[in-house]
């Protein structure tokens, strides 16, 4: 009996190894990747599956003496493949409508500022789903703070191809929304 | 269509080489064409932020008002069961106690070893033709392990015991709520075959149903 105690005990300790790195991450790093999926078009539940799925598999990475580099940009890239695995449901949010507009005005504003920032939002919404699906990607990592060479990685692309995409994005953006 | 034109958003972004960065810099000064360039990508870029904030809380919103709905019917499910446990039935219950319970789980790794006899009776050994729910050895605090999804048992007697992180791991390492499902399989000769261990967070758990 004594002899299967050690055997148990063995993945028990293993895995505390990175256990507290992943709890920093995890709190760091849960937001801006629950909103990166929403913005991707998961709902809600779906995106906590996603990312509650992500950690996990971080976890065991890290467990198994994983590499630790650049756990941000791998964190990420892990969401973004187990979101692609529900491509079923992938881009509903941008390619379909969106209610964000109406949700988008601050309660301080005025009647007249309210109806000119919702006017903006909806022109905003419709100019990114004029966007190509990578240009979106892209600049949503973007916007979740990630660099150029961490968005390649993710998307399986080139950073010059990155520093491109977001170029056109951010103009398109920018001319449809006369800014 | 100035020649920097292609520059300002990576230089916006701090992606430019520090040479390449000055030069940015330089020509900013002399051009006022990038310079309103530079102010209307920051400004898209912000909102284009601001929007992902909303789309999110939108959601977020949709999601809460999905759950009341969810929480008010849990709560019915509760009550029925309340009523259905309080008709008395003659039942053998296995001897409760918290504190010998506590300490098999906070020593999981020498279960087999260490449990006394008068413990033994809380943990059965499930086989598959009684097709009963797995027992559960657990924490009271710790949260309830979602037992009822796709698991089946393997071929031979399978004993499940909840493991709450806390008493695996040094305090904080691990996420809030964050506990452990260990499904071991034991051999006809009494040794464990097979340990899986399964993370679970607590208010995190996967949906039993599948898109």
């Amino acid at each position: 009996m004594s002899g299967d105690a050690a055997r148990l005990a063995l993945p028990l300790a293993r895995l505390s190894t990175g256990a507290s790195e992943a709890t920093t991450l995890y709190r760091e790093l849960r937001k801006p990747l629950l909103r990166y999926l929403v913005c991707l078009g998961l709902s809600s539940d779906e995106a906590q599956d996603v990312v509650q799925d992500a950690f996990l598999i971080l976890h065991r990475h890290l467990a198994s003496g994983g590499s630790q580099e650049n756990i941000r940009g791998w964190l990420f890239r892990v969401a973004h493949n187990q979101a692609r695995n529900r491509q079923n449901r992938y881009d509903r949010h941008f390619s379909a409508g969106s209610d964000a507009e109406m949700d988008a005005v601050s309660h301080e504003a005025t009647p007249e500022r309210a109806v000119l920032e919702k006017e903006k939002f909806q022109q905003l919404g419709k100019a990114i789903r004029l966007l190509t699906a990578s240009e979106r990607e892209c600049l949503l990592l973007r916007a979740s703070g990630l660099r150029y060479r961490e968005i390649g990685e993710v998307l399986g692309i080139a950073t010059s191809t990155v520093n491109d995409t977001v170029d056109r994005a951010i103009k398109k953006l920018a001319e449809k929304c006369n800014v | 269509m100035c020649d920097f034109s292609g520059k300002l958003i990576a230089w916006l972004d701090h992606e430019l080489p520090a040479e390449e960065a000055a030069d940015v810099e330089r020509h900013l000064v002399i051009c006022a064409e990038c310079r309103s360039g530079v102010e209307a990508y920051k400004r898209v870029s912000g909102e284009f932020d601001a929007y992902c904030d909303a789309a999110m809380a939108s959601n977020a919103r949709r999601g809460a008002l999905r759950w009341a709905a969810v929480a008010s019917a849990a709560g019915a499910v509760a009550a029925l069961v309340a009523l259905f446990m309080a008709i008395p039935r003659t039942r053998v219950e296995p001897p409760e106690s918290h504190a010998q319970q506590t300490t098999v789980a906070t020593s999981p790794a020498i279960v087999a070893a260490e449990v006394p006899d008068s413990v033994r009776p809380t943990i059965r050994r499930v086989h598959r033709r009684q097709a009963m729910a797995p027992v559960q050895i657990q924490d009271a605090n710790a949260p309830p392990a979602q037992n009822q999804n796709a698991y089946l048992p393997p071929d031979g007697p399978m004993i499940r015991i909840a493991i709450p992180a806390d008493e695996m791991f040094p305090p904080g390492a691990v996420p809030e709520g964050m506990h452990f499902v260990a499904d071991l399989t034991i051999a006809a000769d009494g040794s464990a075959e097979r340990l899986r261990l399964r993370p679970r967070l607590a208010g995190f758990e996967r949906r039993t149903t599948l898109p």
